[in-house]
């Protein structure tokens, strides 16, 4: 359990919500008092986590100040929301404010391999594999794939069944490409070989394959 | 009920795999509706080898599990109407069967077709014991090399133990001018140590490479020699007595094979 946290402002003392004052000043005993000789001088902002009463606030500040070597800065506040709470509800209403149609929010798992035949890579959101993926090798995503490299393999898009997923690659040699419950396969023979990055969507019931970057 | 025979070598590299795409092309050329399974499941290579990667959808894995049904899984080949493929899947491993299911499953399939392929995977362990549970004749490929001679007489061994008698020999990459200079076994010797019927003798052909690179088995080529053999190999199955399988001496053999290397060459 991390017992401090640093955010731009400083470092902040984490207090469990169900500590009473003698257990805080226990653990501060116990976690602080090893590496005392670190935090001494520190800049405390202030306490997170539990609401104190004024009593409490002013015998740990004055314990953390005297025995510790620390000082806080903060004064005492009712608004002990955790940080992280905050944070968070600030990166939505930044996705929300894009000027965007196509953005997704979404869970993502991002690959940084070569991905070789007989290799099943599945995951409930999309797929970001950074390198190649071989032929035999499968991607396998409730949402889309995206490919920074060369898919040769067999991609398979919105595997639960969402016609909006897509898939797309650099180079874009896949064996099969499946979204939703569409399958089509690579042509017979090479085929044409283009070397833009190109990306598969369904338009009307059907797998599209085009370069998603036109002017290239 | 048509019949289950399976292709094996212990050894890799032999070209089991190469063996089963044109003996079963072979049948199909003959009129015989054939079914290859793939029973590498892990490392399959036949699709790749007759081309037919990119259309599978389910493979043997899915049909044992019941996942699909056993029509869904099977790949209609894009030359042959009456050549089908089971495809293995890739990314399993060969635990994902056992040799009782292999069993029913060959069984369905020789409902419906006259010849059921089956490439077994090199090794003796599971995969092996999965590909032959169904079969019931073998075909034992070796190259002209003590080691895979030494590893067929192995498997020899092995299926005669599971009640595969008598199962037939399929020598290939042979270099007849090398076997000429002594710098390769003979035919005789491989005979003689391996105690089993030849069924053919398959000549070292880059036409093989070719057509595997481009997932065309050679037997539908009529300028391969190797074609050639496969196809006498495929006759002889069918019952046919073709010339250079009762081979008198390793000298008649060798100056006709010397013959249509000639002849190959010419054209």
């Amino acid at each position: 359990m991390r017992y401090v946290k640093g955010t731009k402002e400083g470092l902040y003392i984490l207090i469990k919500e169900d500590m009473d004052l003698d257990k805080i000043k226990d653990n501060l005993k116990d976690k602080i008092k090893p590496s005392k000789r670190f935090f001494e001088g520190a800049k405390i902002v202030n306490f997170k986590g539990k609401k104190l009463t004024r009593e409490e606030f002013d015998e740990l500040k004055d314990l953390v100040e005297n025995d510790y070597g620390m000082s806080v800065l903060g004064d005492y506040t009712q608004d002990t929301d955790l940080l992280s709470d905050k944070e968070e509800a600030k990166e939505n209403t930044a996705y929300e404010k894009l000027p965007y149609d196509n953005v997704i929010q979404d869970k993502v798992l991002m690959v940084r391999a070569t991905v070789r035949s007989g290799q099943l890579i599945e995951y409930n959101g999309n797929i970001v594999i950074i390198g190649d993926v071989n032929p035999g090798a499968q991607i396998k995503a409730t949402g889309s794939i995206v490919v920074m490299g060369t898919m040769r393999g067999v991609a398979h898009a919105g595997s639960n069944g969402d016609y909006g997923a897509f898939v797309s690659a650099l180079n874009l040699l896949p064996a099969q490409i499946r979204i939703g419950d569409i399958i089509t396969r690579s042509p017979d023979g090479l085929g044409i070989r283009t070397s833009v990055p190109e990306m598969a969507v369904v338009k009307r019931g059907l797998i599209l394959v085009e370069p998603y970057l036109p002017n290239r | 009920m048509g019949e289950v025979i399976v292709i094996t070598s212990g050894k890799g590299g032999v070209g089991k795999t190469t063996t089963t795409a044109n003996i079963g092309t072979g049948f199909s050329l003959e009129g015989k509706s054939t079914v290859l399974v793939d029973a590498d499941i892990g490392l399959r290579n036949l699709d790749v080898v007759m081309g037919l990667e990119n259309r599978i959808v389910y493979d043997l894995v899915d049909v044992v599990d019941g996942v699909c049904r056993l029509r869904q899984a099977l790949i209609k080949d894009k030359r042959y109407s009456n050549l089908y493929l089971l495809p293995a899947a890739q990314t399993k491993d060969k635990n994902a069967v056992t040799p009782q299911q292999m069993q029913e499953l060959t069984s369905e399939l020789a409902k419906e077709f006259d010849y059921v392929i089956v490439d077994c995977p090199a090794g003796i362990e599971q995969g092996f014991k999965n590909a032959i549970a169904g079969a019931n004749k073998a075909i034992v490929v070796t190259t002209p090399e003590v080691s895979a001679v030494r590893d067929a007489d192995r498997i020899i061994g092995l299926l005669e133990a599971n009640g595969l008698r008598n199962p037939q020999l399929v020598i290939n990459r042979l270099r007849v001018d090398m076997v000429k200079r002594g710098d390769m076994m003979n035919i005789d010797d491989m005979i003689d140590i391996l105690a089993i019927e030849l069924l053919g003798v398959v000549p070292d052909d880059e036409h093989i490479i070719v057509s595997t690179n481009r997932g065309e088995p050679a037997v539908t080529n009529n300028d391969s020699i190797a074609g050639q053999a496969y196809r006498n190999i495929v006759k002889r199955i069918l019952g046919e007595d073709v010339p250079f399988m009762n081979l008198e001496s390793d000298q008649g053999f060798m100056s006709k094979l010397a013959k249509m290397f000639g002849f190959g060459k010419k054209k």
